[in-house]
Protein backbone atom coordinates (compact mmCIF):
# COMPACT_ATOMS: atom_id res chain seq x y z
CA UNK A 1 0.00 0.00 0.00
CA UNK A 2 2.84 2.42 0.73
CA UNK A 3 4.69 1.68 -2.36
CA UNK A 4 1.38 3.73 -4.04
CA UNK A 5 1.81 7.28 -4.69
CA UNK A 6 -1.22 8.88 -3.02
CA UNK A 7 -1.96 12.54 -2.60
CA UNK A 8 -2.29 11.50 1.34
CA UNK A 9 1.40 10.51 1.14
CA UNK A 10 2.48 13.70 -0.65
CA UNK A 11 0.74 15.55 2.16
CA UNK A 12 3.53 14.13 4.29
CA UNK A 13 6.57 15.49 2.78
CA UNK A 14 6.27 18.90 3.77
CA UNK A 15 6.31 18.06 7.48
CA UNK A 16 8.64 15.35 6.62
CA UNK A 17 11.46 17.91 5.49
CA UNK A 18 10.93 20.30 8.29
CA UNK A 19 11.33 16.90 10.18
CA UNK A 20 8.34 17.27 12.15
CA UNK A 21 6.85 13.77 11.31
CA UNK A 22 6.42 11.28 14.07
CA UNK A 23 4.90 7.77 14.46
CA UNK A 24 2.89 5.51 12.31
CA UNK A 25 3.21 8.54 9.66
CA UNK A 26 6.96 8.93 9.75
CA UNK A 27 6.92 4.68 9.15
CA UNK A 28 4.51 4.99 6.64
CA UNK A 29 6.29 7.68 4.43
CA UNK A 30 10.04 5.91 5.07
CA UNK A 31 9.07 2.99 3.79
CA UNK A 32 7.40 5.02 0.66
CA UNK A 33 10.32 6.52 -0.05
CA UNK A 34 12.47 3.28 0.63
CA UNK A 35 10.44 1.92 -2.07
CA UNK A 36 12.36 4.49 -4.52
CA UNK A 37 9.07 7.36 -5.51
CA UNK A 38 10.67 9.50 -7.81
CA UNK A 39 7.79 11.67 -7.51
CA UNK A 40 8.21 11.80 -4.20
CA UNK A 41 11.97 12.10 -4.09
CA UNK A 42 11.48 15.09 -6.67
CA UNK A 43 9.11 16.69 -4.46
CA UNK A 44 11.04 16.21 -1.18
CA UNK A 45 13.51 18.22 -3.21
CA UNK A 46 11.40 21.07 -3.55
CA UNK A 47 10.22 20.91 0.26
CA UNK A 48 14.07 21.01 1.16
CA UNK A 49 15.03 23.44 -1.44
CA UNK A 50 11.90 25.84 0.62
CA UNK A 51 13.86 25.45 3.66
CA UNK A 52 16.99 26.53 2.33
CA UNK A 53 15.72 29.37 1.60
CA UNK A 54 13.94 29.55 4.89
CA UNK A 55 17.41 29.42 6.57
CA UNK A 56 19.35 30.82 4.51
CA UNK A 57 17.14 34.40 4.91
CA UNK A 58 18.36 34.44 8.47
CA UNK A 59 21.01 37.47 9.57
CA UNK A 60 24.52 36.37 8.29
CA UNK A 61 26.90 36.56 10.86
CA UNK A 62 30.66 36.96 10.07
CA UNK A 63 32.63 34.00 12.02
CA UNK A 64 35.35 35.09 14.39
CA UNK A 65 38.49 34.87 13.48
CA UNK A 66 39.38 32.43 16.09
CA UNK A 67 36.64 29.99 14.30
CA UNK A 68 37.88 31.28 11.14
CA UNK A 69 41.58 30.03 11.81
CA UNK A 70 40.72 27.20 13.37
CA UNK A 71 38.21 26.01 10.38
CA UNK A 72 40.59 26.99 7.76
CA UNK A 73 43.28 25.07 9.64
CA UNK A 74 41.30 21.84 9.73
CA UNK A 75 41.73 21.33 5.80
CA UNK A 76 45.05 23.72 5.84
CA UNK A 77 43.65 25.81 3.76
CA UNK A 78 44.88 28.88 5.54
CA UNK A 79 48.20 28.47 3.91
CA UNK A 80 46.69 27.10 0.89
CA UNK A 81 47.53 28.69 -2.36
CA UNK A 82 44.58 29.30 -5.03
CA UNK A 83 45.16 27.14 -7.76
CA UNK A 84 43.30 29.61 -9.95
CA UNK A 85 42.52 33.25 -9.99
CA UNK A 86 39.68 33.58 -8.04
CA UNK A 87 36.73 35.24 -9.98
CA UNK A 88 36.11 38.78 -10.26
CA UNK A 89 32.88 39.58 -8.31
CA UNK A 90 32.63 37.37 -4.84
CA UNK A 91 36.03 36.48 -3.62
CA UNK A 92 36.90 39.44 -2.03
CA UNK A 93 36.46 38.22 1.35
CA UNK A 94 38.89 35.24 0.90
CA UNK A 95 41.55 37.77 -0.30
CA UNK A 96 40.82 40.34 2.33
CA UNK A 97 41.06 37.72 4.59
CA UNK A 98 44.17 36.84 3.25
CA UNK A 99 45.50 40.16 3.17
CA UNK A 100 44.58 40.44 6.52
CA UNK A 101 46.25 37.56 7.79
CA UNK A 102 49.24 38.21 6.18
CA UNK A 103 49.01 41.82 7.69
CA UNK A 104 48.36 40.43 10.46
CA UNK A 105 51.18 38.05 10.27
CA UNK A 106 53.77 40.86 9.44
CA UNK A 107 52.71 43.03 11.41
CA UNK A 108 53.12 40.52 14.39
CA UNK A 109 56.61 39.82 12.94
CA UNK A 110 57.50 43.36 12.50
CA UNK A 111 55.84 43.96 15.94
CA UNK A 112 58.50 41.18 17.24
CA UNK A 113 61.09 42.67 15.91
CA UNK A 114 60.26 46.43 17.08
CA UNK A 115 60.13 44.89 20.65
CA UNK A 116 63.36 42.78 19.91
CA UNK A 117 64.84 46.15 18.97
CA UNK A 118 63.87 47.94 21.67
CA UNK A 119 64.68 45.36 24.41
CA UNK A 120 68.10 45.93 22.71
CA UNK A 121 68.09 49.35 22.75
CA UNK A 122 67.13 49.43 26.68
CA UNK A 123 69.42 46.71 27.18
CA UNK A 124 72.30 48.86 26.02
CA UNK A 125 70.98 52.01 27.14
CA UNK A 126 70.91 50.52 30.43
CA UNK A 127 74.59 48.89 30.10
CA UNK A 128 75.57 52.17 29.30
CA UNK A 129 74.07 54.08 32.29
CA UNK A 130 75.96 51.46 34.34
CA UNK A 131 79.38 51.84 32.99
CA UNK A 132 78.96 55.98 32.94
CA UNK A 133 78.08 55.17 37.24
CA UNK A 134 80.45 52.76 37.73
CA UNK A 135 83.13 55.32 35.66
CA UNK A 136 81.75 57.97 38.70
CA UNK A 137 82.45 55.40 41.33
CA UNK A 138 86.11 55.18 40.01
CA UNK A 139 86.43 59.16 39.91
CA UNK A 140 85.59 59.03 43.40
CA UNK A 141 87.21 56.12 44.92
CA UNK A 142 90.27 57.39 42.54
CA UNK A 143 90.05 60.95 44.74
CA UNK A 144 89.40 59.47 47.78
CA UNK A 145 92.37 57.22 47.58
CA UNK A 146 94.62 60.12 46.49
CA UNK A 147 93.09 62.18 49.05
CA UNK A 148 93.97 59.56 51.59
CA UNK A 149 97.53 59.04 50.11
CA UNK A 150 98.18 62.81 50.86
CA UNK A 151 96.70 62.54 54.33
CA UNK A 152 98.82 59.59 54.59
CA UNK A 153 102.00 61.39 53.67
CA UNK A 154 101.45 64.64 55.50
CA UNK A 155 100.65 62.82 58.61
CA UNK A 156 104.00 60.79 57.98
CA UNK A 157 105.85 64.10 57.46
CA UNK A 158 103.75 65.41 60.52
CA UNK A 159 105.07 62.61 62.71
CA UNK A 160 108.22 62.83 61.49
CA UNK A 161 108.45 66.40 62.62
CA UNK A 162 106.56 65.47 66.14
CA UNK A 163 108.89 62.19 66.83
CA UNK A 164 112.16 64.27 66.17
CA UNK A 165 114.35 64.44 69.27
CA UNK A 166 113.79 67.66 71.45
CA UNK A 167 110.90 68.84 69.76
CA UNK A 168 109.44 72.02 71.58
CA UNK A 169 106.05 72.51 72.21
CA UNK A 170 104.62 76.47 72.75
CA UNK A 171 100.61 76.78 73.35
CA UNK A 172 98.70 79.75 71.88
CA UNK A 173 96.44 81.37 73.72
CA UNK A 174 93.49 83.47 72.55
CA UNK A 175 93.38 87.20 72.92
CA UNK A 176 91.16 90.21 72.42
CA UNK A 177 87.81 89.26 70.32
CA UNK A 178 88.86 85.61 70.54
CA UNK A 179 89.90 85.05 74.11
CA UNK A 180 88.29 80.73 73.74
CA UNK A 181 91.07 80.55 70.81
CA UNK A 182 93.86 77.95 71.71
CA UNK A 183 97.05 77.01 69.54
CA UNK A 184 99.91 74.76 69.77
CA UNK A 185 103.42 74.54 67.99
CA UNK A 186 105.93 71.79 67.46
CA UNK A 187 109.16 72.97 66.30
CA UNK A 188 112.24 70.32 65.17
CA UNK A 189 115.15 71.76 65.89
CA UNK A 190 116.66 69.66 63.49
CA UNK A 191 115.28 69.71 60.56
CA UNK A 192 113.71 73.35 61.07
CA UNK A 193 110.04 72.17 60.62
CA UNK A 194 107.33 73.53 62.84
CA UNK A 195 103.28 72.28 62.93
CA UNK A 196 101.40 74.60 64.24
CA UNK A 197 97.25 73.77 65.31
CA UNK A 198 94.81 76.04 65.86
CA UNK A 199 91.17 75.81 67.77
CA UNK A 200 88.21 77.04 68.23
CA UNK A 201 88.98 80.84 66.04
CA UNK A 202 85.94 81.83 64.34
CA UNK A 203 85.46 82.48 61.03
CA UNK A 204 87.12 85.23 59.29
CA UNK A 205 85.58 87.29 56.41
CA UNK A 206 86.66 86.85 52.24
CA UNK A 207 88.94 89.54 52.10
CA UNK A 208 90.54 88.52 55.93
CA UNK A 209 92.92 85.91 56.88
CA UNK A 210 95.29 84.51 59.83
CA UNK A 211 98.58 84.60 59.95
CA UNK A 212 101.10 83.19 61.96
CA UNK A 213 103.93 84.63 62.89
CA UNK A 214 107.29 83.69 64.77
CA UNK A 215 109.27 86.51 66.82
CA UNK A 216 113.00 85.83 66.21
CA UNK A 217 115.51 88.25 67.81
CA UNK A 218 112.96 90.55 68.66
CA UNK A 219 111.26 90.50 65.16
CA UNK A 220 108.26 89.20 63.74
CA UNK A 221 109.04 86.67 61.09
CA UNK A 222 106.03 85.97 58.69
CA UNK A 223 105.35 81.90 59.00
CA UNK A 224 102.15 81.59 56.45
CA UNK A 225 98.28 82.57 56.13
CA UNK A 226 95.36 79.72 56.85
CA UNK A 227 92.08 79.77 57.17
CA UNK A 228 89.51 78.05 60.14
CA UNK A 229 87.39 74.77 58.93
CA UNK A 230 83.61 75.28 59.97
CA UNK A 231 85.05 73.86 63.39
CA UNK A 232 87.14 76.57 63.76
CA UNK A 233 90.42 74.36 63.48
CA UNK A 234 92.98 74.58 61.28
CA UNK A 235 96.93 73.27 60.62
CA UNK A 236 99.80 74.77 59.38
CA UNK A 237 103.01 73.10 59.00
CA UNK A 238 105.80 75.59 58.63
CA UNK A 239 109.34 74.85 56.90
CA UNK A 240 112.82 76.49 57.49
CA UNK A 241 111.97 78.10 60.78
CA UNK A 242 114.67 79.80 62.75
CA UNK A 243 116.34 77.78 65.46
CA UNK A 244 114.66 77.19 68.29
CA UNK A 245 116.64 79.37 70.76
CA UNK A 246 116.06 82.39 68.76
CA UNK A 247 112.63 82.05 68.20
CA UNK A 248 111.04 83.96 71.63
CA UNK A 249 107.17 83.86 70.77
CA UNK A 250 104.61 83.02 68.40
CA UNK A 251 101.50 84.58 67.40
CA UNK A 252 98.36 84.86 65.19
CA UNK A 253 97.18 88.13 64.05
CA UNK A 254 94.39 89.06 61.78
CA UNK A 255 95.60 90.37 57.84
CA UNK A 256 94.18 91.27 54.51
CA UNK A 257 93.75 88.12 52.06
CA UNK A 258 97.24 86.72 51.42
CA UNK A 259 99.35 88.10 54.25
CA UNK A 260 101.35 90.89 54.62
CA UNK A 261 105.33 91.18 55.37
CA UNK A 262 104.56 92.43 58.83
CA UNK A 263 101.70 92.43 61.35
CA UNK A 264 99.22 95.00 61.04
CA UNK A 265 95.68 93.44 62.39
CA UNK A 266 94.78 92.43 65.55
CA UNK A 267 96.30 89.13 67.40
CA UNK A 268 94.04 86.49 68.40
CA UNK A 269 96.48 84.43 69.37
CA UNK A 270 100.26 84.31 71.35
CA UNK A 271 102.31 82.08 72.88
CA UNK A 272 106.00 81.68 74.06
CA UNK B 1 21.23 26.61 -12.26
CA UNK B 2 22.36 30.11 -10.74
CA UNK B 3 26.34 30.97 -10.92
CA UNK B 4 26.25 30.76 -6.93
CA UNK B 5 25.46 27.58 -7.32
CA UNK B 6 27.69 26.58 -10.54
CA UNK B 7 30.24 27.42 -7.93
CA UNK B 8 29.36 25.71 -5.03
CA UNK B 9 29.11 22.49 -6.98
CA UNK B 10 32.63 22.88 -8.39
CA UNK B 11 34.20 23.93 -5.04
CA UNK B 12 32.56 20.78 -3.00
CA UNK B 13 33.84 18.53 -5.90
CA UNK B 14 37.20 20.02 -5.07
CA UNK B 15 36.62 19.97 -1.28
CA UNK B 16 36.08 15.93 -1.76
CA UNK B 17 39.17 15.93 -4.02
CA UNK B 18 41.03 17.35 -0.75
CA UNK B 19 41.16 21.17 -2.08
CA UNK B 20 41.92 23.02 0.90
CA UNK B 21 41.64 26.40 -1.23
CA UNK B 22 38.04 25.62 -2.37
CA UNK B 23 37.34 24.51 1.45
CA UNK B 24 38.49 27.78 2.42
CA UNK B 25 36.39 29.36 -0.41
CA UNK B 26 33.09 27.42 0.55
CA UNK B 27 33.82 28.25 4.03
CA UNK B 28 34.26 31.88 2.78
CA UNK B 29 30.47 31.78 0.90
CA UNK B 30 28.63 29.84 3.43
CA UNK B 31 30.20 30.49 6.77
CA UNK B 32 28.58 33.77 7.63
CA UNK B 33 24.86 32.34 6.52
CA UNK B 34 25.64 29.10 8.60
CA UNK B 35 26.22 30.65 11.77
CA UNK B 36 23.43 32.84 11.42
CA UNK B 37 21.24 30.20 10.96
CA UNK B 38 23.27 28.51 13.99
CA UNK B 39 23.21 31.49 16.12
CA UNK B 40 19.01 31.40 15.66
CA UNK B 41 18.82 28.56 16.09
CA UNK B 42 21.15 28.23 19.46
CA UNK B 43 20.89 31.70 21.00
CA UNK B 44 24.51 31.47 22.12
CA UNK B 45 27.09 33.21 19.71
CA UNK B 46 29.63 30.88 21.43
CA UNK B 47 27.84 27.67 21.18
CA UNK B 48 26.97 29.07 17.63
CA UNK B 49 30.64 29.14 16.53
CA UNK B 50 31.68 25.75 18.31
CA UNK B 51 28.93 24.23 16.54
CA UNK B 52 29.90 25.91 12.92
CA UNK B 53 33.43 23.92 13.54
CA UNK B 54 32.25 21.07 13.36
CA UNK B 55 29.44 21.50 10.56
CA UNK B 56 32.81 22.41 8.69
CA UNK B 57 34.63 19.48 10.13
CA UNK B 58 31.80 17.24 8.79
CA UNK B 59 31.85 19.34 5.56
CA UNK B 60 35.84 18.87 4.76
CA UNK B 61 35.29 15.10 5.81
CA UNK B 62 32.35 13.81 3.71
CA UNK B 63 32.18 16.53 1.04
CA UNK B 64 32.42 13.09 -1.00
CA UNK B 65 29.37 11.94 0.27
CA UNK B 66 27.28 14.99 -0.91
CA UNK B 67 24.16 14.61 -3.02
CA UNK B 68 23.98 16.67 -5.98
CA UNK B 69 20.72 15.95 -7.00
CA UNK B 70 18.91 15.59 -2.94
CA UNK B 71 20.32 19.53 -2.70
CA UNK B 72 22.23 22.02 -3.91
CA UNK B 73 25.69 22.69 -1.41
CA UNK B 74 24.12 25.27 0.49
CA UNK B 75 21.12 23.83 1.28
CA UNK B 76 23.36 20.65 2.04
CA UNK B 77 25.48 22.79 4.24
CA UNK B 78 22.61 24.83 6.20
CA UNK B 79 20.99 21.50 6.81
CA UNK B 80 23.92 20.35 8.41
CA UNK B 81 24.03 23.20 10.37
CA UNK B 82 20.24 22.84 11.45
CA UNK B 83 21.03 19.19 12.21
CA UNK B 84 23.66 19.60 14.20
CA UNK B 85 22.27 22.40 15.65
CA UNK B 86 19.05 20.67 16.58
CA UNK B 87 20.83 17.83 18.14
CA UNK B 88 22.64 20.58 20.38
CA UNK B 89 19.49 21.98 21.48
CA UNK B 90 17.66 18.86 22.54
CA UNK B 91 20.68 18.42 25.01
CA UNK B 92 19.81 20.99 26.33
CA UNK B 93 17.50 22.04 29.08
CA UNK B 94 14.78 24.77 26.52
CA UNK B 95 14.29 26.54 30.15
CA UNK B 96 17.62 27.55 30.36
CA UNK B 97 18.34 28.33 27.11
CA UNK B 98 16.11 31.23 26.81
CA UNK B 99 17.08 31.99 29.96
CA UNK B 100 20.48 32.36 28.80
CA UNK B 101 19.72 33.74 25.54
CA UNK B 102 17.87 36.62 26.47
CA UNK B 103 19.95 39.56 25.42
CA UNK B 104 22.76 37.72 23.50
CA UNK B 105 21.05 37.99 20.23
CA UNK B 106 20.69 41.47 20.11
CA UNK B 107 23.16 43.16 17.12
CA UNK B 108 25.18 39.94 16.73
CA UNK B 109 23.97 39.78 13.32
CA UNK B 110 26.10 41.54 11.29
CA UNK B 111 25.43 41.75 7.51
CA UNK B 112 28.73 40.87 5.66
CA UNK B 113 30.00 44.22 3.78
CA UNK B 114 30.37 44.27 0.21
CA UNK B 115 30.18 40.16 -0.30
CA UNK B 116 26.68 39.22 -0.40
CA UNK B 117 25.14 39.85 -4.02
CA UNK B 118 22.26 41.56 -5.06
CA UNK B 119 20.04 38.54 -5.37
CA UNK B 120 20.92 37.16 -2.44
CA UNK B 121 19.65 39.86 -0.57
CA UNK B 122 16.60 40.11 -2.63
CA UNK B 123 15.90 36.41 -2.23
CA UNK B 124 15.71 37.52 1.35
CA UNK B 125 13.72 39.74 0.89
CA UNK B 126 11.28 37.61 -1.39
CA UNK B 127 11.37 34.43 1.84
CA UNK B 128 11.09 37.51 4.37
CA UNK B 129 8.19 38.74 2.16
CA UNK B 130 6.53 34.96 1.58
CA UNK B 131 6.78 34.53 5.13
CA UNK B 132 4.49 37.54 5.69
CA UNK B 133 1.58 35.70 3.91
CA UNK B 134 1.76 33.26 5.95
CA UNK B 135 -0.97 33.33 9.16
CA UNK B 136 0.90 33.91 12.43
CA UNK B 137 -0.29 30.67 13.37
CA UNK B 138 1.07 29.17 10.28
CA UNK B 139 4.04 30.61 10.72
CA UNK B 140 4.69 29.78 14.46
CA UNK B 141 3.96 26.02 13.50
CA UNK B 142 6.18 26.35 10.88
CA UNK B 143 9.53 28.33 12.54
CA UNK B 144 9.01 25.81 16.15
CA UNK B 145 9.54 23.00 13.83
CA UNK B 146 12.63 24.48 11.44
CA UNK B 147 14.11 26.39 14.53
CA UNK B 148 13.53 24.20 17.72
CA UNK B 149 12.94 20.59 15.93
CA UNK B 150 10.06 20.16 17.08
CA UNK B 151 7.47 17.57 16.57
CA UNK B 152 3.80 17.88 15.48
CA UNK B 153 2.57 16.45 18.78
CA UNK B 154 5.39 18.73 20.73
CA UNK B 155 3.91 21.70 18.58
CA UNK B 156 0.90 21.21 19.54
CA UNK B 157 2.18 20.34 23.18
CA UNK B 158 3.71 23.85 22.96
CA UNK B 159 0.47 25.91 21.22
CA UNK B 160 -1.85 23.77 23.29
CA UNK B 161 -3.37 23.32 19.81
CA UNK B 162 -5.23 20.24 18.30
CA UNK B 163 -2.92 18.66 16.79
CA UNK B 164 -4.61 17.93 13.40
CA UNK B 165 -4.64 21.63 13.65
CA UNK B 166 -1.17 22.18 13.73
CA UNK B 167 -0.65 19.92 11.17
CA UNK B 168 -2.78 21.60 9.29
CA UNK B 169 -1.35 24.55 9.74
CA UNK B 170 2.46 23.61 8.27
CA UNK B 171 0.44 21.73 5.54
CA UNK B 172 -0.92 24.99 4.73
CA UNK B 173 1.53 27.55 5.53
CA UNK B 174 4.49 25.27 3.86
CA UNK B 175 2.31 25.41 0.34
CA UNK B 176 1.59 29.26 1.06
CA UNK B 177 5.43 29.72 1.28
CA UNK B 178 6.03 27.12 -1.79
CA UNK B 179 3.54 29.70 -3.91
CA UNK B 180 4.81 32.50 -2.63
CA UNK B 181 8.24 31.59 -3.29
CA UNK B 182 7.58 30.33 -6.72
CA UNK B 183 5.52 33.18 -7.57
CA UNK B 184 8.96 35.82 -7.00
CA UNK B 185 11.31 33.73 -8.97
Amino acid sequence: MSDIHTPRIEELLPAYALDALEGEELRELEAHLAGGCEECDRQLALWQGDLEELAAAVPPVEPSEITRARVLRLAGAGAATPATPAPAAAPRRTSSWRMVAAASALLALALWGLLGQVRMEREVQRLESDRERLRRQVEVLSRQVGSMRTEVLQAKQDLQVLAGPGVQAVTLAGLGPSPGAKGRTYVNPSTHDALFYAFDLPALPADKTYQLWFIADGKPVPAGVFAVDPRGTASLRVQQVADVARIQAWAVTVEPRGGLPQPTGAMVLKGA
Amino acid sequence: MEERETEDRDLISRVAARDGTAFARLFEIHGSIALGLLLRILGRRSEAEEVLQEVFLQVWMQADRYDGVRSTPRGWILMLARSRALDRLRRRDSTRRREEAVGEEAGEAIPPVGTERLETLERKRQVTSALGILSPEQRRCIELAFYEGLTHTQIAERLEAPLGTVKSRILLGMNKLRQALSAQS
